[in-house]
């Protein structure tokens, strides 16, 4: 009786222990599944994968979207056991990150001729078949009870009547903000571009922390101008809210999404299916859907990214961006920004 | 775990079983006989609480830790310095004293009151008031921001009716959204604390004379010093540490939590941000020094002959107390109702008709993740009652050598943000050469996390409650001959279990709403409901993330009900599940 308590408590602990045993994952790979990291939106890879899955009914592919940053970081913190056997429409400016590209082997898939030889790398171990670009959403209502005038370009955003007014993504954090100030930087050159972000950072109200936020922002009327990018606007518009999309007139900083194969993965075999997969005719249809940019040719821009006012032929209002460059500056670049713009 | 892995090789399985027998306290006991046995256990039990503290939470930090002292050129200062010689870290540090002192004095105020108002008046609806004081745990933390902008926003619905222009982003909006999010721990505790007097202290008080408020800082006050301490203690680092609030609704105000996600999120710098993560180590220490010294000679007020409070009735008081409580309790319920108006709109703030179209989710997976949710929250509520209820137990029982480490190791991980927690576990777990990498990518680690993540709440809960019953139920056990166990089976389990039964709740509502540490933890087949609602957040769908919150608070006030149900069908109808 007086150790009743004991055997009771070992009797319980042993009962947990067998309860979580059954929680644990199965280990092993099992042939005809593979697990893909990406960073396109929510809604977009699901649609992707949608198209995948009617092609490659043999492959389970496990899905993981995070945003950038976030996968960035992942990606490393596992880097020692990476998970996944294919990175997924990822921004180029990340993937050229040398302990991103140490993980991955190079792959020539079927039909990689397709993709013009600047959206891939010389060794085979990217190619990138998307992208997006940046544009601000204005919120009509906005500008209506404070008479504002519709900005065209980022030189009129450093109007004093929109001091307050203006939100744009915290480029420490969000890609979107980067590639903004980088292609700033790109086209002014260095010393004209920090006097101009300087200018603009009287008017700018919050640096926030994602891409995609600055936008829903001035969607919700918080705010009348979110620098953000074209696609997030193009879906607000389609929501219903009271925005309008505008490209900068200087030209739109843009973004290129790469897929690699993983070195470590486990499932080389419909790993390289998947990614052949990811260049085949019914995939790049469904870019064409999806993607305001696509470096493939085959398809033709769907009727609401028009009428949203973006133009048919997309490279004409795109700065021509050196990825190169963000990608080896962005450390002094970021530093630069937080010593002298950070808040 | 092990048994059933091996099921199918029969002779490892007897070795294993062998090898547990060998060092099963039980069987030692059982040998030793007497108090010898008794004493080996005493000595034992602070260990069965240690171990998995050091694994979970210390074998975790070691890692975050020798990360912060990574630099290129090898193992150095560089990271720290680099850090702490900019002005800017200067400032961070200021905004987070301003926004976490602030919020602490505010939080510890209203909380007393509201927990006063429940505990020693005769105000009605008692229970609905102590339920609305609860709500903001039902909710992700992200949507108590969300809420706050709809109704407060430039374009909320306060300055939409009235016209109004102002805007709550920035220091005020961080430490309002903040008192929200910690208001109901505090109140937990002083409710917890309050709810245990003896009516002879209130009688003799009474008898000789004084006056209500003179009883109030002679009596009440000093009973519940030690709950001031401790929801002080809980109420610092929860805010110091939170980096939900001040990035939704903070604007360009920036504190040191945030700046850990900066670093870690945007940049990839692992380095700085487990620099920042030790530099939010520090003043959490020193609150916990500080409390541990203050609280250093406390006094029990629940003896072994206490009578239950009776309390007297008092128009006036009650009035008061009335009127002081509904207003708290009103932002409360505004705060989380306009979230679930707007989930059921048709688009916010433009067009207000009824809709259920944001019910249809379209995020990955679908609902799938609040399945998996709701089965960590229930291994985390398991999980958690034992390692804290152990934990409170042991510390404040056994008095053992190991008292104050362990007692240091229990509320540690209030001071790891959960954030670097979570990163902490991917370094340490996910290595191959780890000992316990199988476990990453299963949902028990996931639940795990949680209940160490949340550890050092869990366990003052139980703790303040442990401390209100008196010792001397031990010492009359003990000189009855009652042994170690007995005692801790006859008396404390009994006076305990309500207790609990209330951290077993905490850790599941705390497992739903939870995001800053798992978000590193997740894989394909281990999402978690909250990380949708962020996923939705992120994504601009803010009635659809409005939507998911609803369905995650309808899953824990579910829960909440069919625990009541149970505990009135087992006779327990007077214990009061949310402690």
């Amino acid at each position: 009786m007086k150790f009743w308590g004991i055997k009771s408590f070992m009797v319980c602990l042993f009962a947990a222990a067998g309860i979580m045993g059954a929680f644990l994952p199965a280990t092993g790979v099992h042939a005809g599944e593979i697990t893909v990291y990406t960073s396109y939106e929510e809604d977009e890879a699901a649609a992707f994968l949608a198209a995948a899955r009617r092609d490659l009914p043999d492959i389970k592919v496990n899905l993981l979207r995070l945003s950038t940053g976030d996968l960035h970081a992942r990606m490393l913190a596992e880097s020692a056991n990476p998970r996944h056997d294919v990175i997924w429409g990822w921004a180029v400016t990340n993937m050229v990150d040398p302990r991103i590209l140490n993980m991955l082997e190079p792959y020539r898939p079927q039909g990689i001729e397709k993709v013009p030889a600047r959206f891939r790398d010389t060794e085979n171990r990217w190619f990138a078949t998307t992208g997006y670009m940046a544009a601000f959403c204005v919120n009509n209502e906005v500008l209506k009870r404070r008479n504002l005038p519709m900005p065209t370009s980022w030189e009129d955003l450093l109007k004093p009547e929109f001091k307050g007014e203006v939100v744009m993504p915290n480029p420490a954090s969000s890609g979107t903000g980067y590639l903004q100030i980088a292609s700033i930087l790109q086209m002014k050159g260095e010393d004209k571009g920090w006097r101009y972000l300087e200018d603009l950072d009287k008017n700018i109200a919050q640096y926030i922390k994602s891409g995609s936020r600055p936008c829903n922002a001035a969607s919700a009327g918080e705010f009348a101008v979110g620098a953000s990018f074209a696609l997030r606007a193009i879906k607000n518009i389609d929501e219903g809210f009271p925005i309008t999309m505008v490209i900068p007139s200087e030209g739109a900083g843009n973004e290129l999404e790469a897929t690699g194969l993983m070195k470590s993965s486990r499932n080389k075999k419909d790993a390289k299916r998947f990614i052949d997969w990811a260049l085949s005719a019914n995939a790049v249809n469904e870019y064409y859907r999806w993607k305001e940019i696509v470096t493939v040719s085959g398809g033709t821009m769907p009727k609401n990214f028009v009428a949203a006012g973006l133009p048919e032929d997309i490279g004409s209002v795109m700065v021509d961006m050196d990825f190169n460059w963000s990608a080896t500056n962005r450390d002094r670049i970021l530093n630069t920004w937080q010593q002298r713009l950070e808040r | 775990m092990a048994l059933s892995r091996q099921e199918d090789e029969p002779s490892p399985r007897l070795l294993f079983r062998r090898m547990l027998t060998m060092i099963s306290p039980a069987v030692f006991v059982r040998k030793m006989k007497g108090a010898d046995g008794e004493a080996l256990l005493r000595g034992l039990m602070p260990l069965l609480v240690a171990l998995p503290l050091v694994l979970f939470v210390l074998y975790p930090m070691v890692h975050i830790l020798g990360r912060s002292f990574q630099t290129p050129e090898g193992a150095g200062f560089g990271n720290y310095i680099s850090v702490m010689g900019t002005s800017r870290f200067l400032g961070l540090v200021y905004n987070s004293f301003a926004v976490t002192l602030m919020t602490t004095g505010i939080t510890l105020i209203l909380a007393y009151v509201y927990a006063y108002a429940i505990q020693r008046t005769r105000i009605p609806f008692k229970n609905a008031f102590r339920l609305f004081a609860l709500i903001p745990v039902f909710a992700p933390s992200l949507v108590q921001a969300q809420g706050l902008v709809l109704l407060l926003g430039r374009n909320g619905l306060i300055n939409r009716t009235f016209g109004t222009d102002f805007s709550i982003y920035g220091y005020w909006g961080i430490v309002i959204a903040s008192v929200l999010y910690v208001f109901p721990y505090a109140f937990l505790i002083f409710s917890a604390s309050l709810a245990m007097a003896d009516n002879r202290l209130y009688e003799s008080s009474r008898i000789l004379g004084a006056g209500s408020v003179r009883t109030f800082l002679k009596v009440t006050l000093p009973s519940t010093r030690f709950a001031v301490m401790a929801s002080g203690f809980v109420v610092f680092t929860l805010v110091m540490t939170d980096f939900g609030n001040p990035m939704v609704i903070g604007g360009d105000y920036s504190v040191l939590a945030t700046e850990v996600y900066n670093q870690v999120i945007g940049q990839a710098n692992f380095e700085m941000g487990a620099v920042i993560g030790m530099v939010l180590l520090l003043p959490v220490a020193l609150a916990v020094a500080l409390e541990k010294w203050l609280t250093g000679g406390r006094n029990m007020e629940i003896s072994d002959r206490a009578q239950p409070l009776r309390i007297q009735p008092h128009l006036p008081r009650d009035l008061a107390f009335g009127s002081l409580v509904l207003p708290m309790a009103s932002v409360i319920i505004a705060v989380v109702g306009v979230v679930i108006f707007a989930s059921f709109t048709h688009l916010w703030p433009y067009r207000m008709e009824f809709s259920l179209r944001h019910y249809n989710f379209d995020v990955q997976n679908g609902i799938a993740p609040l399945w998996n949710s709701i089965y960590i929250g229930l291994m985390a509520a398991g999980i958690g009652v034992i390692a804290a209820g152990l934990g409170a137990w042991v510390t404040e029982r056994c008095r053992t050598f190991m008292d104050g480490p362990l007692y240091f190791l229990c509320i540690a991980p209030a001071a790891i943000p959960g954030m670097v927690l979570g990163l902490g576990y991917v370094l340490a777990f996910n290595h191959p050469s780890s000992p316990l990498a199988m476990l990453y990518g299963s949902l028990l680690l996931l639940a795990v996390c949680n209940v160490y993540h949340y550890h050092a709440q869990g366990f003052l809960i139980a703790s303040t409650s442990m401390k209100q019953i008196a010792g001397t139920y031990d010492e009359a056990s003990a000189a009855l001959g009652g042994s170690f166990i007995r005692t801790l089976r006859k008396i404390t389990l009994p006076l305990m279990w309500p207790t609990l039964v209330g951290v077993a709740v905490f850790f599941f509502m705390r497992s739903m709403v939870t995001l800053s540490a798992v978000i590193f933890l997740i894989t394909p087949s281990t999402q978690v409901a909250a990380v949708s609602v962020l996923m939705l957040e992120d994504r601009g769908a803010v009635n659809q993330a409005a939507a998911f919150s609803v369905c995650i608070m309808a899953v824990v006030v579910g829960v909440l009900l069919v625990a009541r149900l149970l505990l009135n069908a087992f006779g327990y109808r007077h214990i009061s599940l949310i402690r």
